[in-house]
């Protein structure tokens, strides 16, 4: 029968095919690399207990926003506005919670500063998205107009309410508030409580390991506690996000909607795929993880800047390329950009431990793997669709 | 005698000063191959998008198994039974063949969880049917040759209940071994006996192998039809081409 040897043409693949084949493949090679690198070239530094600490910290930053980017990406849609709408969040959040709540309602509690903030970005996002869909217009060209209006609006509001673009000197919050904590707080502390049991049993055998990995010594204050005590809070979120993300786009229906809207979308509407109302859902993601960045910054260092987040969307896309999202919208995986955000958030830290290297060679290399990465892509896009 | 799946009765359509469709009457019978043939710009696509919904017709009323029906979008015409494929097969190249098989129509457990080894199963079975083992239907459509899509395309519609299939053009832009497998396919699915296939073409051997019934358009109006018994292949040829004898056309080049 025709049809069936014409399938037959169609190679049976083996694991290792299969494998290499996956869209994270790339973003997952580039990853070991670069972590092998920075082991080798730090001395270790970069990985022991501090140097995990610090580049968690900001692999979950840029994870956090990359997976939105994503998301969207994926749907076929660009949102240049998540740099500016951190921002935004961040001020929002800061001003109300040093001059209390907005129409004189009285002082702001953490967990009311970040509902209304969040409040408005979801509405924010919701507009983005409308004005897209409804306009028909590049995703483009309207959250570059985003971009601009939420950054002037954040420096504005700032200005006319704080009379300075920055806020600082809040109360510590965390103390306090269990919601700041989960926020701005510190989690997985019994990883360095293992951690460092494990160092002070080669001390108590007298095995005596100076490389700083184990040993208490390099990470003991003065008064003799140990002061590298777990996670910023942010790694959960980029944990919980990121789980969630998988969890929608590969095992639910909500994720075969974003897969096929950002492949063609006039075939997915001809299918009763509601295309319009994924992509402003989407723009609403892409803008609580803007928000989610801001509220972990506010609540962990206490402080706001008008600044904050600038070019954040752009690190997000490319971290999102990297990962192995399509331009073109439609295939995409999870895994692969938070292997994105590892690999990228490696190398922009790497300065600090390797002192001998000039930190701008991270934009260098983030260039150089953010172009590899479009022809990687392109060449995977080619093998899935057999060469179309 | 039986009663016909959809009626057509003096449809009539126009965009403006602009006549599309000029009075159609169109009888399309469960078990059957209905060929409509004309040529560009005849009318054919503006029928079938009135019959599927797209177009709201000016006069005329289209029946469903005697009743009287209005569809008033694409979800009104596909819930009543019309499956339309069309030429660019709402397909997506990226995703795999089962994700395709159910764009929209998922079958979803808890948390809206997509019951994926079910709808791979159904996806492999359904294609079966009508022809297609497809041994991996996790694999990306823009593998699959164009037969094997239009087959896709097909087994969707009528997994999701069409019981008037229209297809559009299903043999052009294919290979000819494809457009063979593509006959067969419209020959698998009206052997089933409880759907009926609107076949549209412009190709006169693939109507004559597979269509019982014909209907001629030409200009928005209907110019010729019956059952395939009935027409002759030289009054066949004359209606494709509008009406007009090819010995006149013949002429009318001869005179250039």
């Amino acid at each position: 029968m025709a049809d069936l040897s014409e399938s037959d043409r169609l190679q049976q693949e083996t694991w290792f095919q299969r494998t290499i084949r996956r869209p994270e493949i790339g973003a997952f090679v580039v990853m070991i690399v670069i972590i092998f690198a920075l082991l080798i070239m730090s001395n270790g530094k970069a990985f022991n207990a501090l140097g995990l600490k610090n580049n968690i910290k900001i692999i979950s930053q840029f994870g956090i926003i990359a997976m939105g980017a994503a998301l969207l990406m994926i749907a076929g849609e660009f949102d240049l506005s998540i740099g500016s709408m951190i921002g935004f969040a961040g001020m929002s959040m800061a001003l109300m919670l040093k001059w209390g709540l907005p129409f004189g309602l009285g002082e702001a509690t953490p967990f009311l500063a970040f509902i209304i903030t969040l409040a408005m970005t979801l509405t924010l996002g919701w507009f983005i998205g409308t004005v897209v869909v409804r306009s028909g217009l590049s995703s483009f060209i309207v959250t570059l107009a985003f971009l601009f209006f939420l950054r002037g609006a954040t420096e504005v509001g700032f200005r006319l309410i704080n009379k300075s673009t920055q806020v600082s000197g809040l109360q510590d919050f965390k103390q306090e508030s269990w919601f700041a904590d989960l926020l701005g707080g510190k989690v997985f502390g019994w990883f360095y409580d293992i951690w460092f049991a494990i160092g002070q049993f080669f001390v108590d055998q007298g095995i005596d390991r100076t490389d700083q990995w184990f040993t208490l010594g390099g990470n003991l204050n003065r008064r003799g506690t140990q002061w590298v005590d777990g996670f910023d809070a942010r790694f959960l979120w980029f944990l919980v996000i990121s789980a969630v993300a998988y969890f929608v786009l590969s095992r639910t229906q909500l994720g075969n909607w974003i897969y096929a809207t950002g492949d063609n979308k006039d075939a997915a509407r001809a299918n009763g795929v509601p295309v319009n109302r994924v992509k402003i859902g989407l723009f609403m993601f892409t803008a609580f993880c803007a928000t989610m960045f801001a509220a972990c910054q506010v609540f962990d260092t206490n402080t706001a800047d008008a600044a904050k987040g600038n070019l954040m969307e752009l690190f997000a896309i490319a971290i999102a390329v990297v990962g192995g999202t399509l331009m073109t919208g439609g295939f995409g995986s999870v895994v692969g950009v938070a292997f994105g955000a590892v690999t990228v958030g490696l190398v922009s830290n790497a300065v600090f431990f390797i002192p001998t290297i000039d930190g701008a060679w991270f934009r260098v290399f983030v260039g150089a793997i953010l172009l590899a990465a479009v022809f990687a892509n392109e060449r995977i896009r080619k093998r899935i669709t057999g060469g179309i | 005698m039986v009663q016909p799946y959809l009626k057509v009765e003096g449809l009539v359509k126009r965009f403006g000063p602009f006549t599309a469709l000029g009075g159609v009457d169109l009888e399309v019978y469960p078990g059957e191959v209905h060929a409509l043939l004309g040529d560009n710009g005849a009318g054919k696509s503006t029928l079938i998008k009135t019959l599927a919904g797209v177009h709201q017709p000016t006069e005329g009323q289209l029946y469903m198994e005697g009743t009287p029906v209005n569809f008033r979008s694409p979800r009104d015409a596909s819930a009543a039974g019309i499956g339309t494929v069309y030429q660019d097969l709402a397909l997506n190249q990226l995703m795999s063949v089962t994700r395709n098989f159910f764009m929209g129509r998922e079958l979803k457990g808890p948390l809206g969880t997509l019951r994926m080894d079910e709808m791979n199963q159904i996806a492999h079975d359904e294609m079966l049917k009508i022809g297609i083992d497809f041994s991996d239907p996790t694999q990306a459509v823009g593998t699959m040759s164009g037969g094997q899509r239009q087959t896709l395309a097909i087994a969707r519609a009528i997994y999701f209940g069409a019981k008037v299939l229209i297809l559009d053009e299903p043999t052009s832009a294919l290979g000819q071994v494809q457009q063979m497998g593509v006959l067969k396919t419209v020959k698998r699915v009206r052997a089933r006996g409880d759907i009926a296939i609107i076949f549209i073409t412009h190709n006169e051997i693939h109507s004559r192998l597979v269509g019982d019934r014909f209907t001629f358009l030409a200009l928005g109006k209907v110019i010729g039809s019956g059952v395939a018994a009935d027409i002759s292949d030289k009054e066949m040829r004359r209606l494709m081409s509008g009406g007009a004898e090819l010995g006149d056309l013949k002429q009318e080049l001869a005179e250039i």
